[in-house]
């Protein structure tokens, strides 16, 4: 049995009346690709805030590596380890993709040169190095998406997580990015990965969590999910008798 | 963004620095010290604005409260107390950096407009303090003991800004603050995900932008001898450091450098010639705000450094083809 890295206990979080999550509970084991799905509004985005710590939850307890950090701010849990991308993209338009890589790295790296020199080693990971010196504000969308992933991996992170990494691109550029995703798996990282693109979710994760209307409606092996009546109702509604 | 400490760059601060060390064997009336010693002081409180408010991206409208408290524990200690002046000036500085720090941690968490309308009204409210009080002597002002030497007020201005200005130049372009302070600017909820406490550091940079204001004020006070509130808390000393920085470059310190001397020359030029239209100063200020903005959006040593890379980049492509 694999050790848990992330533990999400009957995690609720409400936004005045409206119950964005409800309930939710699921671990991931270190290693794993998990798949966060469901559809529009189903509180994905939330969830990743409440893990990554941008929101507190406002009932149940997230554990990482057995540590209670429900309510840390980001920046704890960034340095404890959780590295996370944003689905509205958020580089540092103003600076270049090397400066923007290097103020990743410099929670593990305080040092200017060593900061540097991990930002050009991560680049090099993810393909970024050749439009090192461009703003990142100029970049295509599919840059800025990839960046957003090298600043998370610059951070050395245990735990990453993807929000909507794949959406907006054109299939050469999601193909490329899947790649890069299976290269970090590859590299001992555990993926939480929200993705709107089925085929996306279904290839890469090893187990799959569902979500409708804030609550948790299936977990398992993707091809399970995907002929479970429940997420069958979520995604295409009842079927007419 | 910047480089590492490079010989060059010392050598030319250095060159600089003794340039500036013989300027009062070349003037010797003390007219023209003195016009050089405000020129510096301008320099000092223009690149002390822009570590708040062009790296870290808060637009302060109350820089002055940190360079009137400053004038004020100086003028206090020294006249109320009894001490010499040196002694005042780390306590002005500290002062200084001491109310940054307190109210850096509600007024930090605005943005935009916010923090200038919030920083202006603190200034004002500084400014209404020294009015009634006692110990600063309410609407008459502190008169302190004259000193006059301009070359000692030169040279301790000079050491002053200068040091401030090396010690800026380490931490923006050289080392790691510099970056974090940027990622604040450009986006502070990034910035959070990456490790970074964007509350800590915008406290730092606001504290290391006070207290060289207040230091400046503290020698300021003793330099001029008599202050009152709107001598020293008045708007015209934040506006001033303000247009400085932008009309020179925000975001750098060389900018605001430049910037400082070019708006201080002109304003002494005006003052000795034109004196009678005293009141169109602020009128052109505005203007050159607004002709800044529009044609000079990265002021006037942001558009040299963009025209230097451009034509180095030029250079460049046409070495590879």
């Amino acid at each position: 049995m694999a050790e848990t890295i992330l533990k999400v206990d009957t995690v609720t979080k409400t936004f005045g009346g409206l119950h964005a999550v409800e309930n939710v509970s699921f671990n991931i084991d270190i290693g794993e690709i998990v798949g966060l799905i469901g559809p529009n509004g189903a509180g994905k985005t939330t969830l990743f805030n409440v893990i990554s710590g941008y929101y507190a939850p406002s009932k149940g307890n997230v554990y990482f590596m057995g540590e209670d950090v429900s309510g840390l701010p980001p920046y704890k849990l960034a340095i404890k380890g959780i590295g996370r991308t944003f689905q509205v993209v958020k580089p540092f338009p103003g600076l270049s993709v090397l400066d923007n890589v290097v103020i990743a790295s410099l929670s593990r790296h305080p040092r200017r040169r060593d900061a540097e020199a991990h930002a050009w080693e991560v680049m090099k990971f993810t393909g970024l190095a050749d439009r090192a010196q461009i703003l990142a504000g100029s970049l295509t969308l599919a840059g800025r998406k990839r960046l957003e992933i090298t600043k998370a991996m610059a951070l050395e992170p245990s735990l990453i997580l993807l929000d909507e990494v794949v959406a907006g691109l054109n299939p050469t550029e999601a193909d490329q990015t899947i790649e890069l995703i299976n290269k970090i798996r590859e590299q001992g990282k555990t993926i939480l990965i929200v993705e709107h693109i089925m085929h996306v979710i279904m290839n890469l994760s090893d187990r799959v969590v569902v979500l409708n209307f804030g609550s948790k409606i299936a977990e398992g092996k993707p091809e399970e999910v995907a002929h479970d009546p429940a997420v069958m109702k979520a995604y295409l509604g009842e079927e007419e008798q | 963004m910047g480089t590492y400490i490079k010989g060059s760059t010392i050598k030319l601060f250095a060159l600089i620095f003794v340039a500036l060390l013989l300027l009062p064997l070349i003037f010797r009336n003390p007219f023209s010290l003195r016009i050089a010693t405000e020129a510096l002081m301008w320099i000092g409180l223009a690149i002390s604005w822009d570590v708040i408010g062009g790296y870290t991206g808060r637009v302060n409208f109350g820089h002055g409260a940190f360079f009137g408290i400053g004038a004020y524990i100086t003028a206090i200690l020294m006249m109320n107390w009894g001490w010499a002046f040196l002694p005042t000036l780390p306590l002005a500085g500290f002062g200084a950096g001491l109310v940054a720090f307190i109210i850096g941690f509600p007024t930090l968490r605005l943005m935009g407009a916010y923090f200038a309308i919030a920083m202006w009204s603190l200034a004002l409210a500084f400014q209404q303090l020294a009015l009634l009080m006692n110990i600063t002597g309410g609407p008459d002002g502190m008169r302190l003991p004259t000193f006059l030497n301009p070359e000692f007020f030169f040279y301790l201005m000079l050491v002053m800004v200068m040091g401030t200005f090396v010690l800026l130049w380490y931490l923006m372009e050289c080392a790691s603050f510099g970056f974090k302070v940027r990622s604040i600017r450009e986006d502070e909820s990034g910035a959070m995900a990456l490790g970074l406490n964007p509350t800590r550091i915008k406290i730092q940079a606001f504290v290391l932008s006070a207290v060289p204001a207040g230091l400046i004020g503290g020698i300021y006070a003793y330099w001029v001898s008599y202050i009152d509130p709107p001598s020293v808390f008045g708007d015209i000393i934040t506006d001033q450091a303000i247009v400085m920085t932008i009309l020179g470059g925000m975001g750098t310190l060389i900018g605001p450098a430049i910037g400082a001397v070019i708006l201080f020359a002109f304003k002494t030029v005006f003052w000795a010639y034109l004196s009678d239209y005293q009141v169109l100063y602020l009128i052109i200020l505005g203007v050159v705000i607004a002709l800044t903005v529009f044609f000079l959006p990265n002021g006037v040593w942001g558009t040299i450094n963009s025209y230097l890379d451009h034509r180095k980049s030029k250079k460049n492509d046409s070495l590879i083809s």
